[in-house]
């Protein structure tokens, strides 16, 4: 029960997601802060104040974190999966350790 | 980009690159403001008294007292990227010895603060010119100063500090004159100085010497034969030869 709670937990934290995630979450945070520099920049200049260009960069900075960071469930669209378990029966039938049969 | 640290890590040091390249572009785009700067100063009276340097000390110093008009036009210098210029007026002379550089003191500064500088008791506020009314009790206009950034008009105005040499005289002296000069601190970007050349947009400062002048011998009546009137109720802050120590400015 409490490794079932942990296991939860540590599945939170962690957050992970699957490849297709991955190079998606890399290009979004790429796109996104890049978009955000300019807009910030212009508007700024546009504006002729350079606390606009701060507080939209801040902005962009954050929605960047809240798109990317969680683990959203289009994240994890194509998960690989695994390989079915093997029926380990090939060749070895048991171990030998120190002459004793073991498995 | 696997697990949440991860993403963390990347997407903060994307956050770093990005805020740097803004800043970099921001600090390049001052550039294409053009600065024409002028100003012109003049003394408008010279007395050199002997003082001493504090209330307990033994020595007696030589101290310039320089009175000056200032006009300034540095609005242009105020741009998106201006955090505040400091703006300083010298005094400069040749020192004794030939081989070794003028020697400069600061007579009179400022702290022009730009438009998103928030609010500190150090910024310069300009006197009200006579003849134009204050509106009275409004606690808006007392902390701002009524003229447009960068734009002086000083008539007369008494220093801030009273200057000396390191050799302790000053009297007699020849070849002084009076330099307007500034710093512009940015937001983001290098601290500038005021400078004297034409770089692209940005012009060089026009005006901004007074006329060679003399310090005078001490008790002497000053030099020049224009108005040598003292304010009237100041006369108590004219140091005398031989006597007190040099006003304190608060």
């Amino acid at each position: 029960m409490a490794d079932q709670l942990l296991e939860q937990v540590r599945d939170a934290v962690e957050g992970q997601i699957d490849f297709e995630g991955q190079r998606l979450a890399e290009l979004s945070t790429n796109v996104l802060l890049g978009a955000a520099g300019i807009f910030a920049f212009f508007i700024g200049f546009m504006a002729q104040d350079i606390k606009l260009t701060l507080y939209i960069g801040l902005a962009g900075a954050a929605v960047t974190f809240l798109a990317v960071v969680p683990p959203w469930p289009f994240y994890n669209k194509k998960p690989e999966p695994w390989l079915p378990p093997h029926v380990a029966t090939s060749g070895i039938q048991s171990i030998d350790v120190d002459g004793q049969k073991v498995g | 980009m696997h697990s949440t640290l991860v993403r963390i890590q990347n997407v903060f040091g994307f956050f770093t690159t990005v805020a740097f390249s803004v800043a970099a572009v921001i600090a390049l785009s001052t550039f294409i403001h053009p600065q024409t700067p002028q100003a012109s100063v003049a003394l408008r009276n010279v007395q050199v008294v002997r003082g001493r340097p504090h209330y307990y000390s033994y020595k007696k110093e030589e101290y310039a007292h320089i009175k000056f008009d200032l006009d300034t036009d540095l609005s242009t210098l105020f741009n998106w990227n201006t955090k505040q210029v400091f703006l300083y007026l010298k005094a400069v002379y040749p020192s004794t010895k030939p081989f070794e550089p003028a020697s400069e003191a600061i007579i009179w500064d400022a702290i022009l603060p730009g438009a998103a500088a928030p609010w500190h008791q150090n910024h310069y506020i300009h006197p009200t010119p006579k003849g134009t009314k204050k509106p009275k009790n409004s606690k808006t206009n007392q902390a701002k100063s009524h003229m447009p950034a960068g734009i002086i008009k000083l008539d007369s105005q008494r220093p801030k500090y009273q200057i000396t040499d390191i050799s302790g005289k000053l009297q007699n002296r020849t070849n002084v004159h009076l330099e307007l000069g500034w710093n512009v601190q940015p937001w983001v970007g290098a601290l500038l100085w005021e400078n004297w050349k034409d770089y692209g947009m940005w012009k060089g400062l026009k005006g901004g010497k007074s006329e060679v002048f003399t310090f005078p011998a001490i008790g002497a009546k000053a030099p020049k034969k224009e108005k040598l009137d003292v304010e009237k109720g100041k006369e108590g802050h004219r140091l005398m030869a031989g006597q007190e120590q040099p006003r304190k400015n608060n």
